[in-house]
């Protein structure tokens, strides 16, 4: 995988978790700022789906070709749906929860990694 | 606050958002296992997939909030706290059985031991839920008490 990219999609994911968990602390409403970041992280997302899939026959073994693309397909869910919840209910809740599924990013996004770089 | 009593709002937004993401993150695992490797360890694997359709039982549950729903989340919690302890225990115990990392083995270690936390946090949540909703500090315009 492009390392490059895995480091910059992980440091806008913490980035994106720690403004969620601020802003969710601090009781404020999601707005531009934030959903611009979001919206950095999720097209992060979307070139890692793509990048990864037109890599994945790289891999060595069918059961990492499964595990990399049921990460790499569930990961641009995983970010648009606690954003949705967060638009649509605005409260320091829903905003914990974005932080929770840019955390997920992060985690995922590393594993992917992980499994490129022992396997490929 | 009626919205304060739906299971999957207020604080229950971020469990719903944890058990949604450790349902797929199961689920994948457990298809996996089953599919390419199921002979290597039968009963760790059969545990995953059990964990795994747990915590999508719970999500749903969650998500849909009636009371019926409500109690099948709290159910799956249940199973969850019990899984999560007894597999934990076995794995130390009988290191044999689980040759594979589950979502279960070692208390839930392999993901930040957050398996072991959250069927306790979803079961005062939903506790606190239902009884919430038996017994209304308002009037309110439902019949069922």
């Amino acid at each position: 995988m492009l390392t490059p990219l895995t480091q910059g999609l992980v440091a806008a994911a913490m980035l994106l978790c720690v403004v969620a968990l601020a802003y969710a602390l601090f009781d404020k409403l999601i707005n531009d700022w934030l959903l611009g970041l979001a919206a950095l992280v999720e097209l992060g997302v979307l070139v890692q789906l793509v990048r990864g899939l037109v890599g994945i026959g790289d891999l060595d073994t069918g059961e990492r070709k499964a595990t990399f693309a049921a990460y790499l397909v569930t990961l641009p869910f995983v970010l648009a749906l606690t954003l949705w919840g967060a638009i649509k209910d605005k409260t320091r809740w829903a905003m914990s929860a974005v932080a929770v599924g840019a955390f997920a990013v992060a985690v995922m996004t590393l594993r992917l990694q992980q499994i490129w770089d022992i396997h490929a | 606050m009626p919205e304060q009593l739906h299971p999957a709002r207020g604080p229950g937004r971020i469990l719903v958002a944890v058990y949604g993401v450790l349902a797929l993150a199961a689920t994948g695992r457990s298809i996996l296992q089953i599919a390419e490797y199921f002979s290597r360890a039968p009963l760790a694997y059969l545990l995953s997939a059990l964990a795994a359709l747990i915590y999508v039982v719970a999500t749903v549950g969650m998500v849909r909030g009636d009371r019926a729903s409500t109690r099948v989340a709290l159910l799956a919690c249940t199973v969850e706290l019990v899984g999560v302890l007894v597999v934990g225990a076995l794995s130390y115990a009988v290191p044999d059985a689980f040759p594979d990392k589950t979502v279960w083995s070692h208390f839930g270690s392999g993901y930040g031991y957050v398996p072991l936390v959250l069927p306790v946090l979803g079961i005062w949540w939903l506790n606190r839920v239902r009884s919430a909703t038996r017994h209304p500090s308002a009037p309110r315009t439902s019949t069922r008490g």
